[in-house]
């Protein structure tokens, strides 16, 4: 499959000169198949490009939401294959215990917020919700499940026929609440299943270790939090994802350099950079 | 290795080892999947002693009885009473494990329910009276 980042930035989106190398729009992955299946992982400001640069005689697209904030929605009214009237749209994500999928996007695909309803969009929009254990998307396996961020959030977990598996737990603390961190089995950490020995983790590290310190519990991790989750996952390589909004391309490179050098991990690690693709 | 756990379950551990009151969690099945260092006490072993135990193994290291001295089965103990009413319980009773001392608790157990009203287990808290 081939991966691509649209949108690396964390919880706002931050254009500007000192952030034009990681990039400044919010979460969004292409993903593409061999055989042509589409997937968006989250609908952050990224999506807009996406859109523009799909082919015409493409039929169906899934968008896979983790969640509602609005980083990771707020691309969606001005997605452009949905004004399609001849293109089917599927959109996964998380209901919650009080409301369906489609009651909370609707919430913001309505006025005063948007001015197009859910409803008046062109597209055949199809909603399932998740977490849903496995199913068959196109070319692509797909898990969900839920993991520790604020409010109903999922991971996903795509694989192809052919091994290959893509994990993508953009904004994740699985170290909410421990004493230390790894200490547990990937069986009793957040997201542990999910990343077991993917050959790509895109994974949240918003905050360098004392930026964690005054955020506990607001759903983000460190860099060195999410190398520790890696390693422990086993993966072959990782895309540190959702930058904070604050970081300039400068204070990402040092955060990169010095959290790399002082974990020596055993996988590659690739910064989250827009534009970046990958071949896994 | 264990079975990957639920984002309740890993929440719900989280929270039982940074309190000091016995808390025990059980899966949706009756297995003891942890408890927490006050509650060593109980089972007079520690957790990472014991690992995970099934529903008859760990009701076998503690015996049970009533505040008359009845005999408590398994199925009349709060944690089973729990998963199968799928309702929060709350009860005393005499306990005793191998340290051969016997113990007045209060116990009160409580499901945990996800998402479409899916039963993960259940979360008892232990408190010696």
């Amino acid at each position: 499959m081939k991966v691509t980042l649209w949108g690396t930035r964390g919880s706002l989106a931050a254009p500007g000169p000192e952030t034009a190398r990681y990039g400044g729009n919010t979460s969004c992955v292409g993903v593409r198949g061999r055989e042509g299946s589409v997937l968006v992982l989250d609908a952050g400001t990224g999506i807009r490009r996406l859109g523009a640069s799909l082919d015409a005689s493409l039929r169906r697209i899934d968008i896979l939401l983790t969640h509602m904030h609005m980083d990771h929605i707020q691309g969606l009214g001005f997605f452009s294959p949905l004004y399609h009237p001849d293109l089917d749209v599927h959109i996964w994500g998380p209901a919650s215990t009080n409301l369906s999928l489609r009651e909370r996007l609707m919430r913001y695909l309505s006025p005063p917020l948007f001015p197009v309803s859910l409803r008046e969009l062109p597209c055949a929009i199809t909603l399932h919700e998740v977490p849903c254990g496995e199913v068959d998307i196109g070319e692509f396996r797909v898990s969900t499940a839920l993991v520790c961020h604020p409010g109903p959030t999922v991971g996903y977990r795509i694989a192809e026929a052919r091994g290959s598996v893509l994990t993508y737990l953009p904004d994740h603390e699985p170290a909410l609440g421990a004493l230390t961190f790894p200490s547990l089995p990937r069986a009793w950490t957040s997201g542990g299943s999910l990343a077991a020995e993917a050959d790509l983790l895109i994974h949240d590290s918003q905050y360098n270790s004392h930026e964690y310190l005054g955020h506990v519990g607001w759903g983000h991790s460190s860099l060195k939090q999410t190398l520790d989750f890696a390693t422990l996952s086993e993966v072959k390589q990782l895309v540190p994802f959702h930058h904070d909004p604050g970081h300039t391309d400068a204070d990402l490179d040092l955060l990169m350099e010095e959290a790399i050098a002082y974990a020596n991990p055993a996988y590659r690690v690739c910064p989250g950079v827009e534009g970046a693709t990958f071949e896994i | 290795m264990s079975t990957s756990k639920s984002i309740q379950m890993i929440l719900a551990r989280q929270l039982a080892s940074s309190i000091a009151t016995p808390i025990l969690l059980v899966d949706a099945g009756g297995a003891l999947i942890y408890f927490n260092e006050p509650a060593e006490a109980i089972f007079n072993q520690r957790f990472d002693e014991t690992g995970e135990m099934s529903s008859g193994e760990w009701t076998a290291l503690i015996a049970a009885v009533d505040d008359e001295r009845n005999p408590l089965p398994p199925e009349n103990r709060p944690m089973m009473r729990v998963l199968i009413e799928r309702h929060p319980v709350s009860q005393t009773m005499w306990t005793r494990s191998s340290d051969g001392e016997w113990r007045h608790l209060h116990i009160t157990a409580f499901p945990l329910i996800g998402e479409k009203n899916v039963l993960f287990g259940a979360m008892s808290i232990f408190w010696e009276i």
